[in-house]
């Protein structure tokens, strides 16, 4: 049993290595898996999906998390932004199906605290799996949403792929750059809203706390209207087109109601976690033998 | 007695019952009896076509309804009259007395209120803002701001009224004095800031005459902008208007804010802000309600910083997406569905040996 220290010297270690450590081999176009044997880098191009999803990515908990979002998020959009663009032609329309401003403002409320619940929920998810998988030595930290220096790398290399001078998607984990840019927008955004959302709904508290109330009122209502406009903006020129627009991701992705993630999907953008995946589950691993046995690919490999 | 067919005899009947009848109660002296003409007017020195025409069937249904004509026409003391030079008074009694009261009813304690306010002339005005302020009759004959929605509390309590009471005068008096208790005034919130704005606070040419601060000078544009001036805009009953902070319940009495009888001098803001704030305190009573963030430097650069990282957010992402499905497309991926998904053909890209 490892200290305390050592723990955090072998995270940070994680963090700021960057190697296909692992895999058997750190070869880009191949990984070795036991068992299995050669699975070629590029072997998604040719496997069978489901498009309801075949391998586990999201619990219960943060496919019921994601869907509290949605619906707050659209709630607080629709209720919000009116009030923000009065004077745009769509505005009044907007607010009359929530029954006018008055009532408006009350739903709006209503909805933040929901999806301040659901924040929290997701808090305590993330917190109390964290304790069970130390607790069980199961914990990885690339599995996790913490930014590492590897992420960087696959960005550059991301880039060059798609312009044609890299042969092969880079090798990712659970949670890809883009994923874990985005979670930390919402982090962030998450943070800016709730505290001027509360500054403005409470602002006879808020002025007796803060230093300067004319000041961080208006500081608090540039944000929290600013970060709800990046919030819509990131949402749906961000997050639709990554998860459902991008061609192969078009027409939808289930994985928000079904928590399960294609396979052709998880071997081309999280090519590590799939390996996790071949050792843990035998019918994938199953599937993959007789797949390259197929392919005639499997005397190439070593291991049987 | 000469016979008359049935048939004229219910003409007569009907033509007798369309006639509508003269407002006999205000109308003792009979002045509509020359009043009534369309064509009675005249033209003045300017060629302009003056009328004297009084509808009373538009008359009869206004608030002035119950008033006689010469106890606001108190210049007219012999008929026919001598040509009119003199404006109505407001502040005039008239001879009707008002419920549970012996005095003759007057508007004069709203005109002295008036007059005391921002709005009223004052001796040592020029010529140029004298013209310029208002009076009565320009708010309370303004097109904007005519009609009032008759809407009473709650209809079950004057059926209950009714139980005893005439229903004709009761409800009349009933819904008087009832449509005045929503709000602090007869009028909704957007009636009120149209009304300031249109014409006069929003025009700012006009607005420099009366030599008034910056802050006023822009403040239409600031309340359009702040919280309660879009939730008036959007039909909101609840956010304040001009009246609501700006006035106290005589309504007419709006001051500058250096005047101590001010609604919006300092030390007053308490209970101005409290009549909906209701935990207002001394340091709530800080926060810009008229915000204007370009006025100061820091919150300046703060927008400044937003939006463009606003829009290098919106063109950053935009290109990302186009790249990518660039990218995307080179690998043969088609934008298609097959089977309800998208589909691989074959990849365009140049094999590297």
């Amino acid at each position: 049993m490892s200290t305390f220290s050592e723990k955090i010297n072998t995270f940070v270690k994680e963090i700021v290595t960057d190697t296909d450590t692992g895999t058997g081999t750190g070869a880009a176009d191949r990984a070795e898996v036991e068992g299995v044997g050669t699975v070629p880098r590029d072997i998604y191009k040719s496997v069978k999906s489901d498009p309801l999803g075949d391998l586990p990515r999201y619990s219960i908990h943060i496919v019921i998390q994601h869907l509290i979002t949605i619906i707050t998020f659209v709630i607080l959009a629709a209720t919000g932004l009116p009030l923000h663009f009065s004077h745009v032609f769509w505005a009044p329309s907007v607010i009359s199906l929530f029954g006018g401003p008055d009532s408006a403002r009350m739903i709006h409320r209503a909805a933040a605290c929901l999806m301040v619940l659901g924040g929290v929920y997701h808090l305590l998810t993330i917190i109390l799996g964290t304790l069970i998988k130390t607790r069980t030595g199961k914990f990885d930290i690339k599995k996790t949403q913490i930014p590492r220096l590897k992420d960087l790398h696959d960005l550059m290399h991301d880039i060059k792929y798609f312009m044609g001078r890299e042969p092969y998607r880079p090798k990712m984990e659970k949670f890809m750059y883009k994923q874990k840019l985005h979670y930390l927008a919402i982090l962030w955004g998450n943070f800016v809203l709730i505290t001027a959302g509360s500054m403005l709904l409470f602002p006879e508290t808020a002025s007796k706390i803060l230093p300067a109330p004319s000041l961080f009122q208006n500081l608090a209502r540039l944000m929290h209207a600013d970060e709800a406009i990046m919030a819509v903006i990131i949402v749906v020129f961000w997050h639709w087109f990554n998860v459902h627009l991008a061609p192969g991701r078009f027409p939808l992705q289930w994985t928000f109601i079904t928590g399960k993630i294609t396979r052709e999907h998880q071997i081309e953008e999280h090519f590590m976690e799939y390996l996790n995946n071949l050792k843990e589950i035998p019918e994938e691993r199953e599937y993959m033998k007789n797949l390259l046995r197929e392919k005639g690919l499997s005397s190439k490999g070593g291991g049987q | 007695m000469p016979k008359i067919p049935l048939f004229y005899g219910l003409l007569i009947l009907l033509l007798s019952l369309s006639v509508s009848f003269p407002a006999a109660a205000a109308d003792k002296e009979n002045c509509l009896m020359c009043h009534k003409y369309r064509q009675l007017g005249r033209i003045d020195e300017k060629g302009r076509k003056i009328s004297y025409f009084v509808s009373e069937n538009i008359y009869n249904k206004t608030v002035h309804r119950n008033v006689p004509c010469r106890d606001c026409h108190t210049y007219i003391t012999k008929l026919p009259h001598d040509p009119v030079t003199e404006e109505v008074n407001c502040s005039n009694e008239c001879h009707i007395k008002p419920p549970f009261s012996q005095e003759n009813f007057s508007h004069k304690k709203i005109v002295e209120a008036y007059n005391k306010s921002v709005h009223g002339i004052k001796s040592d005005d020029p010529p140029d803002v004298k013209q310029a302020k208002p009076y009565c009759k320009y708010c309370h004959q303004n097109p904007l701001f005519m009609k009032v929605d008759e809407k009473y509390i709650a209809g079950k309590t004057l059926l209950r009224c009714l139980n005893c009471h005439e229903r004709e005068g009761v409800t009349k008096a009933y819904t008087h004095i009832t449509h005045r208790l929503g709000h602090k005034t007869s009028r909704s919130p957007q009636e009120v800031v149209q009304l300031c704005s249109k014409n006069c606070h929003e025009n700012v040419e006009m607005m420099k005459k009366f030599k008034v601060s910056k802050n006023t000078l822009e403040a239409v544009e600031t309340y359009n902008e702040s919280i309660h001036g879009k939730a008036v805009a959007l039909g909101s009953e609840e956010a304040a208007d001009c009246l609501s902070c700006h006035a106290t319940h005589l309504i007419h009495d709006v001051q500058k804010k250096d005047d101590p009888e001010s609604t919006i001098n300092p030390k007053n803001l308490i209970r101005t802000c409290k009549q909906c704030h209701t935990k207002v305190n001394k340091h709530f009573i800080q926060i810009d309600v008229h915000s204007n963030v370009e006025k100061n430097l820091l919150l300046h650069m703060i927008n400044i910083g937003l939006t463009f990282a606003l829009y290098g957010t919106f063109i950053g992402l935009v290109g990302l997406m186009l790249f990518e499905t660039y990218g995307r497309k080179k690998d043969g991926i088609k934008w298609m569905l097959k089977k309800g998904t998208t589909w691989r053909g074959l990849s365009r890209r140049i094999p590297k040996d």
